[in-house]
């Protein structure tokens, strides 16, 4: 029972950017959607999947993006609309492929849909897809609100298949994330039969083989794709202007950025005095619809996220154009006018933006500024931290102990999951580097190979179950055959649990909730000849024994540490011990302790009672992993097992 | 689209919280009931790591006109529904202003600096004064107080909606608040959220409890 | 003796490649581990004056307190340090035999301290392959398991901590200088705690000119022969400058020349040759190696000695006369190139600029031993 199919056209609904995108999907007559879990993106397949079987969808949770791409164009080889959601990283994941697929064309419209996160809200770097489009040679689109997202995607895959190219729709968290009313249109009855033709005419697009050689016939080819894309775009109704006829000054935006502009017009009063340019297709620029605004006036303001992308490309138009329409003067982020790095915000735009006007701009009044500014100091900040009974801590804590003990400056290579915050307090900051998916176990496994230059430190990298089979794998093999040494800890909680519990290949269910052959870990690493150790991170000491003997080991290493994560659906929150703090035995302060619970491990699940001098359980947060009795130096720490 | 005049247009509202209270869940109640009133709704969220201890804010632009941006400009909140006290006090800071209203809910989440004993968490009757002398209207509730005597803590989301809906400034009533916890619970749920929803009400024509 | 935290344990004996990992500080809190030969910080601790840095003999030791403490006398620099009595002894015939490394002393005067009651349990220092490891030890029957010397730094008052926390109040230790000059500083109550009780009831300290660092040793080893085969190993007195291994039915000799340079440098700055903060020194004889040199320093020790031998658990016999000299001049030398090296790195007495010292001896004596 989902909206997304529930939903009657002509009405209006609340949807999440995802969720429109999602519908726009269906309402395109999508068949098959292929992705992996990023934030801000995961909602798309997610809401797929939940309706994939009344619409006779395929729906699926990929390995890793590039295998989600390789998945949709097979629909789209086989005549079927396509689509392939994934975060900014995603692309880059599979642009060796798409690099192919923008030369070799496609069959059924297929639209990559990448959900950029501008200043890095759930990310650890705030990457342009927009770029690629560029790169690859094919159309970008950028809708620039919530009835965007759905009829741009729907319009996406009418593109896509007029064009043989796949299109790209870009979203971002401000989009992707955000809600909005979004009015429906008709589901259309779609019972598309699936087949690939490969035995025409070898450079027939739709019956010949797809590939992308001959290279310059090909690219050629899609050349010619782009030009039609263009005299699409000269057109496209998504392409919107609002302001008056000879503005003095025309603000040219795209995606979220379109919302921060319109505030930022209406908050200075000043839509009588500049226009709005909000463009959907962003790349390539309809050279004619552009030379029409940029005769409008002289002055330009370029809003967009991140890289001055538009910017740029639109000051190449102008420059083509300076003999028709003299020199204009466009402004954004080369000038510093709006910052290179970070999101954009209403207010960012709002100030950029009196200032161009020679307004002031003052959102609150001086002296609450100054009074609200004392007073929030007062409030303690949230430092980001490991859920109450993570094993994330637990196995951080015991690494963390081995490599200080072992002392010859061993250090771990992290990696993407929540697992991730180990760069940080919460996970005694043993993480020392931190890069993409599956790069902890590719970077350790170079570090593995500098000991023939004097390099003794011990090389961990840690890697959750769902990045060991999106791309951790190809490392660790390559680590086991040109033999280097190091020791991998698999943090395995069973699912992708940052983004939301989806499935991974470890697991018995798939994306639509369908039962599915799981792969084990533990037999893939012994396969390869990796040496293999299990354990339960909530145990403490047999995972410190574990370890140490794996760090005396040469070659491939491997310790899988074995726990549910805390949020999974399947955990149902049962608690394994009830947990008390004894107060006669806690040492408290005192030589001997120093607070080792409240002030290092640090699960929130614990209280430090200031005045009392003693630590106590939260009963409300706690969730019973009995961890922190482990660790307890004067065993003050008490757990009954559950019955 | 609608005739509903509201008293800002657009009417902004801030549900502020800490992960796991089921923050975003309230803005999305709270906005499909203006949506089916025929207001354009536009919610955006910000979270900081929402399942692991860091504050998380909705924002809500109500509007009878067009879609505004999924963040509202600094100072410009004219309602904060505050889950936790000093994230409310946090927001006030930058979309406060001095004719804002404020509903609190007055039960403390300790950060985790706090648990381990390093800053202290301001006393509460302090932060009641500041939650005051930055706002134009405060109510403090203790929501999850009476939440937990209705068998679940994370009911305090819907008790603070039922308050903002007794306050009368936004066009909610209860049918629209049975459509619209429909969309996510079924059965028994939605009788306890009704009446938590009846509570809040009640509690907010006490002026607080 | 000024007693600071961790962190200043830290800055001045771990970062400067002072410890030794004689185990004072380890068990005494979650903070500090050993592994391997090796005592880490695993996390930094808040509080200001702790036990790890008063009982660590590479902070700043008083030598002069602890004499003052230990035998109502001022420190004067002797080369052996204070002492009643020096004997030459061996295991009497209630000892069972097993493989000594010289006369069997030490084992001899541990079993009969146990049995006799005058310890409930006695911490001893064993060895799995080439890593030395410490252990309490309650039955008497179990010292045998281990004698012979390990020559390598070990933790083995981490046994000790362990043993006070378990509730032993009379707890015999057989350790090295290093580890005899923390056993002390324990024992004056370094911080004034009350309701202080002294769970030393007897220190037997060992000589000792210098120990090897146990990971490299194992590399040096390791990297020669099959470590797994070594049974013991015995470093004969001078002029052998020899290291013998026991490899079972074939023995390996290694010149002291490639081994030295896997002595600690700690060692080098170390005074004490003969366990100066003992009960009863024990140490092998030059040209007798089924006898020990026995150095008696206390009332407990000697009274140890004295019931020892009265219920044949030990033999004795007088001193020779050249043996005692060369004992003086070996252990004269050892001090003197110590306090040479101490004071040229401005580890001898905290300057009054403030940097702080690994250890106080007073000027007149300082000049006395380098005369």
């Amino acid at each position: 029972m989902s909206i997304l199919t529930n939903g009657e056209p002509g009405k209006r609904y609340l949807l999440m950017g995802n969720e429109a995108i999602a519908r726009g999907a269906l309402e395109a007559g999508v068949s098959v959607c292929a992705g992996y879990p990023g934030t801000p993106s995961s909602e798309i397949i997610e809401s797929l999947s939940k309706v994939a079987g009344n619409r006779n969808l395929y729906v699926e949770w990929s390995t890793n993006e590039k295998v989600s791409m390789e998945v949709a164009a097979a629909a789209s080889f086989a005549g079927l609309r396509a689509m392939c959601p994934m975060k900014q990283n995603g692309v880059n994941v599979g642009s060796d492929f798409l690099l192919h697929l923008a030369l070799s064309g496609t069959r059924g419209g297929m639209v990559i849909v990448p959900c950029d996160d501008p200043g890095a809200l759930s990310s650890i770097n705030e990457g342009e897809s927009r770029q690629f489009a560029r790169l690859l040679e094919v159309p970008l689109l950028e809708p620039g609100d919530f009835q965007e997202a759905k009829g741009i995607t729907r319009w996406a895959f009418e593109l896509s298949e007029e064009l043989h190219s796949m299109v790209f729709v870009r979203s971002v968290t401000r989009l992707s994330h955000a809600s909005g009313n979004v009015e429906f249109g008709e589901l259309p009855q779609v019972n598309p039969k699936a087949g690939f033709k490969h035995d025409g005419f070898i450079l027939d697009e739709m019956e010949g083989i797809i590939t992308s050689a001959p290279v310059d016939y090909k690219h050629g080819l899609q050349h010619a794709k782009l030009k039609k894309a263009v005299e699409r775009f000269e057109n496209s109704p998504f392409n919107t202007y609002q302001g008056p006829e000879h503005p003095e000054l025309i603000l040219v935006t795209s995606s979220a950025c379109n919302f921060y502009c319109r505030e930022a017009i209406g908050l200075l009063d000043a839509g009588d005095r500049v226009g709005l340019l909000k463009l959907a297709t962003t790349w390539p620029l309809p050279p004619k619809l552009i030379e029409k605004y940029l005769s409008m006036t002289d002055r330009f303001f370029v809003v967009e996220e991140v890289i001055p992308f538009t910017e740029e490309n639109l000051k190449i138009l102008a420059q083509e154009m300076a003999p028709r329409i003299g020199i204009k003067t466009i402004m954004g982020k080369r000038d510093g006018k709006l910052p290179m790095v970070g999101e954009l915000n209403p207010d960012i735009v709002t100030q950029a933006l009196a200032g161009l006007l020679g307004l002031e701009y003052k959102p609150q009044p001086d002296d609450y500024v100054q009074r609200s500014r004392e007073i929030v100091t007062r409030a303690p900040n949230r430092e980001l931290t490991f859920c109450p009974g993570c094993p994330h801590r637990a196995s951080f804590w015991t690494i963390n102990n081995v490599l200080k003990m072992d002392n010859r400056q061993g250090f771990v290579c992290g990696d993407i999951g929540c697992y991730t915050l180990s760069t940080l307090p919460t996970g005694f900051s043993a993480s020392k580097t931190l890069h993409a998916m599956g790069s902890g176990t590719g970077v350790a496994s170079g570090f593995g190979k500098l000991k023939q230059f004097g390099m003794d430190q011990p090389v961990l990298s840690v890697c959750g179950d769902s990045t060991f089979f999106a791309s951790a794998l190809p490392a660790l093999f390559n680590a086991v055959h040109n033999q280097s040494d190091i020791t991998m800890v698999l943090l395995d909680n069973s699912g992708t649990a940052m983004t939301g519990f989806q499935t991974h290949p470890g697991l018995k269910t798939g994306a639509m909730g369908q039962e599915v052959p799981a792969i084990s870990i533990e037999a893939v690493c012994r396969s390869i000849g990796a040496k293999v150790k299990i354990s339960d991170p909530f145990d403490i000491e047999s995972t410190r024994n574990a370890l140490f003997e794996l760090l005396e080991e040469n070659g491939v290493n491997v310790l899988i540490l074995k726990q549910i994560c805390t949020l999974s659906p399947e955990k149902k929150a049962k608690k394994k011990f009830e947990v008390r703090v004894m107060a006669e035995k806690c040492l408290g302060e005192s030589c001997g302790c120093g607070r080792l619970c409240t002030r290092i491990f640090r699960c929130p699940g614990l209280i430090w009672n200031k005045d009392k001098g003693k630590a106590e359980i939260n009963d409300v947060i706690c969730i019973g992993c009995g961890v922190c009795g482990s660790i307890c130096p004067n065993a003050a720490i008490e757990k009954k097992e559950v019955a | 689209m609608t005739n509903i005049q509201l008293s800002q247009d657009p009417y902004n509202l801030i549900i502020a919280g800490v992960g796991g209270q089921g923050n975003v869940l309230a803005s999305r109640v709270v906005g499909n009931m203006l949506s089916r009133k025929g207001l354009t709704v536009t919610i955006g969220e910000t979270f900081g790591g929402t399942q692991r201890g860091g504050s998380v804010m909705s924002h809500l632009r109500i509007s009878s006109g067009s879609a505004f941006s999924p963040l509202i400009p600094r100072g410009k909140a004219d309602m904060i529904i505050g889950l936790e006290p000093t994230d409310t006090l946090r927001v006030l800071g930058t979309y406060g202003n001095p004719d804002v209203k404020t509903i609190c809910n007055m039960r403390p989440i300790h950060p985790v600096q706090v648990i381990s004993g390093e800053p202290s968490y301001p006393d509460l009757e302090d932060a009641k004064n500041w939650i005051r002398e930055l706002s134009r209207d405060a109510w403090f509730l203790d929501a999850t107080d009476v939440a937990m005597e209705m068998g679940a803590a994370i009911l305090g989301n819907i008790i603070l909606i039922g308050a903002l809906a007794g306050l009368n400034e936004l066009p909610l009533d209860r049918e629209d608040f049975e459509n619209a916890i429909g969309l996510t619970f079924s059965g028994e749920k939605v009788q306890v959220n009704l009446a938590a929803y009846d509570k809040g009400i009640e509690m907010i024509a006490r002026n607080g409890r | 003796m000024q007693v600071y935290g961790s962190k200043e344990l830290v800055e001045d004996v771990l970062n400067k490649d002072l410890c030794i990992g004689c185990g004072a500080c380890v068990d005494l809190c979650p903070y500090f581990k050993t592994y391997k030969g090796k005592t880490a910080m695993i996390f930094p601790c808040t509080v200001q004056q702790g036990r790890c840095h008063a009982y660590c003999p590479k902070t700043e030791s008083d030598l002069t307190e602890l004499s003052m403490s230990l035998f109502g006398k001022p420190y004067d620099g002797s080369p052996m340090g204070h002492h009643e009595k020096i004997l030459i002894a061996r295991a009497g015939d209630k000892v069972h035999p097993a493989p000594f490394q010289a006369g069997g002393a030490v084992s001899a005067l541990v079993t009969f301290a146990m049995k006799n009651g005058m310890v409930d349990a006695a911490v001893l220092t064993g060895r799995t392959g080439l890593i030395p490891y410490a252990e309490l030890v309650t039955e008497s029957e179990s010292v045998a398991r281990f004698t012979t010397s390990k020559y390598m730094a070990a933790p083995t008052l981490s046994a000790f901590n362990q043993g006070v926390k378990q509730g032993f109040q009379k707890i015999g230790v057989v350790g090295t200088p290093c580890q005899m000059t923390a056993l002390a500083q324990m024992s004056i109550n370094p911080l004034h705690t009350e309701n202080f009780k002294d769970s030393v009831a007897l220190k037997i300290g060992l000589f000792c000119t210098w120990a090897l660092d146990t990971r490299k040793l194992a590399a040096y080893l390791s990297s020669r022969l099959d470590i797994t085969g070594i049974k013991a190993m015995d470093i004969p007195p001078p002029p052998a400058e020899i290291l013998v291994l026991d490899m079972g039915g074939k023995t390996i000799e290694i010149p002291l020349s490639e081994i030295r340079p896997l002595v600690p440098r700690t060692c080098l700055l170390c005074p004490d040759m003969t366990s100066e903060w003992a009960d009863v020194s024990v140490g092998v004889l030059e040209g007798e190696p089924k006898f020990n040199t026995l150095i008696i320093r206390t009332r407990t020790g000697q009274d140890l000695v004295d019931k020892a031998v009265a219920q044949g658990f030990l033999t004795i016999r007088e001193m020779p006369a050249v043996n005692l000299d060369h004992l003086s001049a070996a252990a004269s030398n050892k001090k003197k190139r110590a306090l040479a090296g101490a004071m040229e790195e401005g580890l001898l007495n905290t300057a009054e600029n403030g940097k702080r010292a690994m250890m106080r001896i007073e000027k007149a004596v300082v000049e006395r031993i380098l005369a």
